[in-house]
């Protein structure tokens, strides 16, 4: 991992459209503010490490479950 | 038609209706087409069947079928190009189902499924902001009611 110091104002740029800047360093936290075109998805890393782990848990089902999951919630959704 | 062999046995299906995502699951970037399963019960529950990592395969729902306020907000113009998608395109919401030791089920409301008929394409969005949880149980319901 590449490690850098940088203060407050200062910034990184990554790759040709990235931009990172350090906006203040306040009680234990740091603000962040990141230029990047639209399309790239950026996340709070616990957040995107919690979706990609239910995603993985999500694949762990048989068909056994489905079927008796399927009689269980027969009749058990909401009206619209 | 074509012919893939899954954890559940061999599928066949035909490459017109798959479901494309442009850029696979959060954190599971390789899986981008999908084949909709019929479930063979009755129910709100159907399931997804991943085309090129046939090992992979999801069960969804419309969560709207167990929370009637569940609301995403409108999807950017960034997703909706992902989507191949207009601002008028009908679009439908899913929430990818985990199936947990005890047979109990939680819906990962947080991350839900965009789907666009129009052109089968479908994108996974977390929803940063939104008080949603990855792992929303089912809404008790009593026993008089069932």
């Amino acid at each position: 991992m590449l490690v850098l110091t940088r203060r407050p104002g200062e910034g990184i740029v990554i790759g040709d459209n990235i931009t990172i800047k350090i906006i203040e360093v306040k009680g234990g936290g740091i603000r962040i503010g990141i230029d990047a075109p639209r399309e790239t998805k950026i996340y709070r890393q616990e957040v995107y490490d919690r979706i990609r782990q239910e995603n993985i848990e999500a694949t762990r089902w048989d068909m056994a479950d489905l079927d008796i999951l399927s009689d269980d919630l027969a009749g058990r959704t909401v009206k619209k | 038609m074509k012919k893939i062999t899954t954890r559940f046995g061999e599928i066949e299906y035909d490459p017109a209706n798959i479901i494309h995502f442009p850029e696979g699951l959060v954190g599971l970037e390789d899986l981008h087409d999908f084949i909709v399963m019929p479930n063979k019960k009755k129910g709100p529950l159907f399931w997804i069947q991943c085309v090129d990592h046939p090992e992979y395969a999801f069960v969804v729902t419309d969560p709207t079928n167990f929370f009637l306020d569940y609301a995403v907000p409108e999807p950017g113009e960034e997703i909706l190009e992902r989507l191949k998608a207009g601002k008028n395109s009908q679009l439908f919401v899913l929430a990818i189902v985990t199936v947990h030791p005890d047979q109990k089920i939680t819906l990962n409301l947080k991350a839900p499924l965009f789907f666009a008929p129009e052109s089968n394409r479908a994108v996974q969005v977390i929803l940063e902001n939104a008080p949603y949880d990855v792992r929303t149980p089912l809404p008790e319901v009593n026993a008089s009611e069932t």
